[in-house]
């Protein structure tokens, strides 16, 4: 059913226009919500087809369909569809991630009264995210990618009445279009000199022996496109939205900034890994931006004490591990990283939302010894955190592993940096379990009130903690996902090759010094938070102020962003009074000014000598005629001396001649 | 002997037609008119003009001047009969007549050197032939003028009050 | 006693005439002198066939004509004299000044 793969993403459009406009009733009685989770069940086993088929090796090259869509004089563009193996785990993350969200969603949003309109923006956000999956075109990649802007701006403000959310909404929106403008840029170089957008055929035009597009451009393309995914992928230095953006519904967190919007700039740069492979300048940027990234969101991530926070931080720093994968090569494993991270980063972000549907608070410092009265979500939290920090042979470790191999081959330096931040991802992630459910409760009423969450939504969170267990074993079986999702050629090659039986020494090594830091960081966590004891904790914090300071401040990016908004508002405003003051009055008040001088100079003129020459001869006419009519007194006597008078004059001349 | 004629002829007239036009009665000045007009027909008469001298008298002295003088005496008051006749533009109007004399005088003169050739015929059967014959249709149409002017005269003497 | 006689005496009395139909006051004055200019014509007219045209009696025709056009004339203007006179009561030629403008 590959032909019918464009009703993957408009199934949900549909359905979410029905949930909005199917009725007035906007609170949970609505059954409508049922109907977005129905058609994404749908969609999900429409997913686990397709990638059953590349699986099996029914599917030999890229599946592409097209249309044309509108043509001027000599060009045009086509829209239709590009389902290759990474398309097609693209479409089961984004289905799988979403239908578990919306299953969850139904129990964790019961109660809000806009219930009902929750569940069609979800549906348009799946739809907009599958949209983009799916593109064969670069521009309609694009429209997704605002679209999905859209519905995470809408989903963030969610409860707009309160300020925070709608301020983050707007962050969020205003900071991910700075990056969309160089991703848009970016576009419009690369068409102004291919004349296409379409996936399948632009890759003819980078590779080496066609010399019809300037040099510089791929390199040029690939730095603009990764201001794009920058932005939305929350890349150094645009990533300071999406730490505001757990102002949200926790599971809108799970979906959008955990599993998928998020990771649809890693995405945008594997489609467009083409251009990447011609211009080495622009995919080493890549790879430094992602390991700066990191790095950097690890750090910030040691200090918070919101629960979603953290797993916020944590999301900016292993987008940095997918774009540093993607970056030095490891096409296929920095894929394979954005798939194992959808599924337990997503669980992460639901178990949190479990913990604070239960005591309803994000705070750490208020949570403690949760793990009596929350089993279920700690024990499926304790799997995602050994996912995410990289416990041997969990999923987690598998793509990290696969990623670290990557990068050692291409710089031991870069491998050095990556290995202490898997280090600090191990650190922290423990921090937050221990904080959260062990030792005794920080605050005892809330800890009282506390109690498992209902079957809805702690079911999603069993599938994806069996998925955060087995998909990295299961997908690194028989290199399946490595003969799916690939990059055909020669200088990038999968990194997953080296990990196991038949590598060479250095591979064993690594996943040696992998695991020491894993095993690190837990010790490290458990020194500090393990029992409740927070004494060392607070020594340590008081010795390293101002360290402290500079992580909880970010490091001064929203700060130095406010600052540019600020100046452009000045700047806005100077060139308002420029043109208010300078050109409206100079050349608009000013040539009214002129005109109206000049007509007033014509108007003057046309009284005083036009008119007053009219009236002059008016006026010469009447007087003469007054004059003349006095001549005519009515006398008979008069009139005939006139008479005799012209006759006679008249006769004499003629007859004197 | 024609010469004395014509200059007591001449005098006559020249002297009554001052008199016409100068005279403050009114009366008299329609008198010398007759008188005037019947010197005239005495020019005719030594033109040997006879049909013309005859209807002269006939017309004008016995009919137009007469005419003149009942019109003369039943629109006039006796005490107008001492006002003065001649009103303020005499000195204009004598400029013209010396203007117009001087534009006559040439041809006075050119003109002048002409002497009568043969002696004067009867004219009134050769005056009934031209009035019968070549000049019949102006001859109707002075008729049709004089009775236009007389019924213009009935009309014109009707006064509003009744009849006059 | 040549035409240039007659020519002249016609001259002066139409000069005459001239002078009287312009200044006279009397309407009637008026038209005593249009008469007199009148019958200057003729002895014009006269003289000229008289010496002229001596086989002939056109010149004599002609003063026939004017003779009937001018008794025409001076009816109509006495006619209306009259009537002046009973509408305003007066002859004078001043005292008619509707035309005034």
């Amino acid at each position: 059913m590959l032909e019918n793969v464009h009703w993957i993403p408009l199934l949900p459009l549909i359905a979410s226009l029905v949930i909005l406009l199917g009725s007035r009733d906007n609170t949970d009685k609505s059954r409508l919500p049922l109907l977005g989770v129905a058609t994404m069940g749908w969609c999900l086993l429409q997913s686990l087809w397709i990638v059953g088929q590349f699986l099996l090796g029914n599917v030999e090259a890229p599946f592409y369909r097209s249309i044309e869509w509108f043509r001027f004089g000599g060009m045009g563009t086509s829209v239709g569809v590009m389902i290759d193996g990474t398309a097609a785990f693209m479409l089961v993350v984004v289905t799988l991630v979403s239908f578990l969200v919306q299953v969850y969603s139904l129990g964790y949003m019961h109660g809000d009264p806009r219930f009902k309109r929750y569940f069609a923006y979800l549906s348009f956000f799946t739809a907009s995210m599958l949209g983009l999956v799916v593109t064969s075109s670069l521009l309609v990649l694009f429209a997704c990618w605002e679209l999905v802007g859209l519905s995470s701006y809408l989903l963030i403000g969610f409860w707009f009445e309160k300020e925070a959310p709608a301020y983050a909404g707007k962050k969020a929106f205003i900071t991910t279009k700075l990056g969309d403008l160089g991703f848009f840029v970016g576009l419009l170089l690369l068409f102004a000199y291919t004349g296409t957008f379409d996936l399948t055929l632009l890759p003819a035009h980078f590779h080496m022996g066609l010399n019809h597009i300037p040099a510089w451009l791929p390199t040029a393309v690939g730095l603009l496109l990764l201001c794009g995914a920058a932005g939305k992928s929350a890349q150094v230095p645009l990533f300071i939205w999406l730490p505001d953006a757990m102002e949200g519904p926790t599971p809108v967190s799970a979906l959008i900034h955990a599993a998928t919007m998020v990771a649809a700039g890693v995405y945008l740069v594997a489609r467009t890994y083409f251009i990447y492979d011609a211009a080495p300048l622009a995919m080493e940027a890549v790879a430094w931006l992602g390991l700066l990234t990191a790095l950097l969101a690890a750090t910030m991530a040691l200090v918070a004490y919101d629960i979603k926070r953290v797993l916020a931080f944590s999301t900016v720093s292993q987008l940095g591990f997918m774009m540093l994968g993607l970056g030095v090569g490891g096409y296929t494993s920095g894929l394979f990283h954005l798939t194992t991270h959808g599924f337990f980063k997503a669980l992460l972000f639901l178990c949190a939302g479990s913990v604070i549907h239960s005591v309803h608070t994000n705070d750490m410092r208020q949570m403690g010894g949760l793990s009596k009265k929350m089993p279920e979500t700690f024990i499926t939290m304790m799997i995602g955190t050994l996912a995410i920090a990289g416990f041997p042979f969990l999923s987690g470790w598998c793509s990290k592993e696969a990623i670290l191999h990557d990068v050692y081959r291409h710089s031991p330096l870069m491998w050095g940096a990556a290995l202490g931040t898997a280090a600090l991802t191990s650190f922290y992630m423990f921090r937050l379990v221990f904080l959260t459910f062990l030792g005794s409760s920080r605050d005892d009423q809330r800890w009282e009130r506390a109690c498992e969450s209902p079957g809805v939504m702690t079911i999603p969170l069993w599938i994806l903690a069996l998925l955060s267990i087995v998909s990295g074993l299961l997908l690194e079986y028989n290199e399946a996902f490595a003969k799916v999702v690939r990059y055909g050629t020669e200088t990038a090659r999968a990194g997953m090759e080296g990990t196991h039986a038949g590598a060479q020494a250095p591979a064993a090594w690594l996943a040696w010094a992998a695991f020491g830091v894993f095993a690190a960081g837990l010790a490290g966590a458990w020194r500090l938070y393990g029992t409740g004891d927070m004494r060392l904790a607070e020594a340590l914090k008081r010795a390293f102020r101002p360290i402290f300071d500079a992580l909880e401040e970010r490091y001064g990016f929203d700060r130095f962003f406010l600052a540019l908004v600020r100046a452009s508002d000045a700047l806005a405003r100077a060139l308002h009074w420029f043109d208010d003051h300078i050109i409206d009055a100079v050349f608009v008040d000013g040539w009214g000014l002129a005109t109206r001088s000049l007509a007033e100079l014509q108007r003057f003129f046309d009284d005083f000598f036009v008119d007053g020459a009219v009236d002059a001869v008016g006026a010469i006419t009447h007087d003469a005629g007054g004059v003349l009519s006095r001549l005519m007194r009515g006398q008979l006597q008069e009139y005939l001396l006139f008479a005799a008078l012209a006759i006679s004059l008249f006769a004499t001349f003629i007859m004197a001649r | 002997m024609r010469l004395f004629a014509f200059y007591s002829l001449s005098a006559v007239v020249l002297l009554s037609a001052l008199g016409v036009v100068l005279l403050k009665n009114t009366l008299r000045s329609a008198l010398l008119l007759g008188l005037c007009l019947a010197g005239v027909a005495g020019i005719y008469g030594s033109l040997g003009a006879d049909y013309l001298f005859a209807s002269q008298i006939l017309v004008y002295v016995s009919g137009i001047a007469v005419l003149v003088l009942f019109v003369v005496l039943l629109a006039g008051r006796a005490s107008e009969l001492r006002l003065r006749q001649v009103n303020d533009q005499w000195l204009a109007a004598l400029f013209i007549c010396a203007v117009t004399f001087w534009g006559m005088r040439r041809y006075v003169i050119e003109a002048g050197a002409a002497l009568p050739a043969g002696s004067p015929q009867p004219a009134t059967a050769p005056i009934g032939r031209l009035m019968l014959g070549d000049y019949a249709l102006p001859f109707e149409v002075v008729s049709l003028i004089l009775i236009a002017a007389v019924v213009g005269a009935v009309v014109f003497s009707k006064s509003r009050r009744g009849k006059a | 006693m040549s035409l240039a006689h007659y020519l002249t005496l016609s001259a002066a009395l139409f000069l005459i005439g001239l002078f009287g139909a312009l200044t006279r006051r009397n309407i009637i004055g008026i038209l005593m002198g249009i008469e007199l200019m009148f019958n200057a014509a003729n002895i014009n007219l006269a003289a000229f066939n008289r010496y002229l045209h001596p086989k002939g009696v056109i010149g004599d025709a002609l003063v026939i004509f004017v003779i009937g056009v001018a008794a025409a004339e001076i009816v109509v203007g006495l006619a209306l004299v009259l009537a002046i006179y009973h509408a305003r009561d007066t002859v004078y030629a001043e005292d008619i000044n509707l035309l005034k403008g």
